[in-house]
């Protein structure tokens, strides 16, 4: 217990400290909100509306897990045709470098002329699309990345290929699977919000920042990025507790 | 002609040729033939290259022989493979870490259709004859190297095959735990009455386990030698220092430098 509030007070220590350098520069220096609002003013802003500020990070975060979870299944099956026929394995792969090199939140305003602009779904689409990515990696290698000897040892044990992928492949890449979706939660928030600065509905974290910052309200704008790091931290979070749930066996890893 | 019923291995004129008529043709093993009697342990020694390895993959079916007949237990090697006749281990214990020690060695079962209960049972006597009672629902990472060995062993030993094919089971370990694994191993070999083919690179090792040891050299494998080990059945830390024991491993060390002088060295076992 001791050792885990050693690990807990000096990032702590550090924030307060950080925070209250911030507001003693900003309220000695009188720096103006536009250029740095104060952290009392964030604040005083974050909490002021936390009804809204909660509404607005549920409405991209709901379209941020969406397109997690739609990307996730996309690369996942993806990964299985991949290990299981070469041939989509050779299609797959370059067109999934093409992809990842493609600047997709750039493809949203098109995305929203070839869907309805006051739906979801454009911003569901992008955020699918930069998922699916790290899940067709990381899954496609734990199929594929197993011990030669346990192949070998399979074989020996008469096993055939579907009970090899049950028994060894499968359970092989779930370490891989989390790793991939520790990479893609943080990053559909990201493409979420991201895809609300090219226009469609309002209310989400995306597009609140973008109208506080037009509007001149600069510790509402920096009070909505609060939120959206929290939402960010808490997909994160999430993950990691799901790992931890479904893979007791990779403790020794983690305690290391 | 041998009786392939009463045998445990059987090859007669094997060989192993990759890439035969291409570049790079390697003649990995060249007329090999060997005889394993039911019950007996048998080494195949040699240097790296010499087609040891190769020779068990060839009675595992896991590779298949280019030329020759080779019998497993009276049958054709993917026969026994399909049938389960032979249990398998290899230098690394080949554990999968997401299973306890105790489902480790249920897998063969699981394989074959075993009911829960009955693998459970099973897999507990088998962990109580290597002696890992206590680890049963620990995970592999949590066991030493030793420990993860007599794991694999008594997963191979699952099935209850009449056949056990082990590839330098003992080649990571340290030379204690090496030793400590070999007492283990003739143990269970005195209490099972398993047929042994056990690779290894190490003389002492293969005089110590065997009732046989066949010499192997390389470019192209053959076999060049087959030394007799009458120790009797019963060794223990005694016998590594006996005077037959030294005869044997000079014998064995005699004949994989190519020497005639092995003969000599092998009058000498016994003599005292």
């Amino acid at each position: 217990m001791t050792d885990r509030l050693r690990f807990i007070w000096p990032p702590i220590l550090i924030g307060v400290l950080v925070l209250a350098a911030w507001q003693a520069i900003v309220v000695v220096q009188d720096i103006q909100p536009y250029l740095l609002p104060a952290p009392s003013l964030i604040a005083q802003n974050f909490f002021g509306d936390v009804s809204l500020m909660w509404g607005t990070a549920i409405y991209t975060a709901t379209t941020a897990f969406l397109g997690l979870v739609l990307g996730t299944i996309v690369g996942v099956i993806m990964a299985f045709l991949a290990q299981r026929f070469i041939v989509v394995n050779n299609l797959i792969t370059p067109l999934a470098a093409g992809l990842a090199a493609v600047p997709i939140i750039a493809l949203t305003p098109i995305l929203n002329n070839m869907f309805s602009i006051t739906s979801r779904t454009p911003r569901v689409l992008v955020t699918m699309i930069i998922v699916f990515f790290p899940m067709l990696v990381n899954v496609t290698r734990g199929l594929v990345q197993v011990q030669p000897v346990q192949l070998e040892l399979m074989r020996s044990m008469n096993a055939k290929p579907r009970t090899v992928l049950r028994i060894l492949r499968v359970p092989n890449a779930i370490p891989f699977f989390f790793t991939g979706l520790k990479i893609a939660a943080p990053l559909s928030v990201i493409a979420a919000l991201v895809a609300e600065y090219f226009g469609g509905p309002q209310e989400g974290l995306g597009s609140r920042i973008a109208s506080s910052a037009a509007n001149t309200a600069y510790g509402r704008a920096w009070a909505y990025v609060v939120a959206a790091i929290i939402t960010g931290l808490v997909f994160y979070l999430v993950t990691i507790a799901l790992e931890r749930w479904t893979t007791p066996w990779a403790d020794r890893s983690r305690s290391a | 002609m041998t009786d392939a019923t009463q045998t445990a291995v059987l090859a007669e004129g094997v060989w192993k040729i990759f890439n035969e008529g291409q570049l790079g043709e390697v003649t990995a093993l060249q007329d090999i033939d060997m005889t394993v009697q039911t019950g007996e342990f048998v080494s195949l020694i040699g240097p790296s290259g010499c087609g040891k390895s190769t020779l068990l993959r060839v009675i595992a079916d896991l590779t298949e022989a280019t030329r020759g007949e080779m019998t497993v237990a009276g049958v054709t090697p993917h026969e026994a493979r399909q049938k389960q006749l032979y249990g398998m281990a290899f230098q690394q214990a080949a554990l999968f870490e997401w299973r306890t020690v105790r489902r480790n060695v249920e897998l063969p079962l699981e394989l074959m259709g075993w009911s829960k209960d009955k693998r459970r049972e099973r897999a507990l006597e088998l962990l109580e004859m290597v002696q890992l009672s206590d680890f049963a629902e620990h995970r592999p990472w949590q066991l030493s190297g030793g420990m993860q060995q007599r794991v694999a062993i008594a997963r191979s030993l699952a099935v209850d095959p009449p056949l056990l094919l082990m590839d330098e089971p003992f080649g990571a370990l340290d030379e204690m735990t090496r030793e400590r694994m070999q007492n283990e191993l003739l143990r269970i070999r005195r209490e099972t009455g398993k047929s042994i083919v056990f690779v290894t690179h190490s003389i002492p090792e293969a005089v110590y386990l065997s009732d046989r040891v066949v010499v192997m050299s390389p470019r192209p494998g053959r076999i060049t030698d087959i030394v007799p080990v009458p120790l009797g059945a019963d060794r223990d830390e005694d016998t590594r220092e006996s005077d037959d024991f030294f005869h044997a491993v000079t014998a064995v060390r005699e004949a994989l430098r190519g020497r005639v002088g092995g003969a000599e060295a092998r009058a000498r076992i016994g003599e005292v």
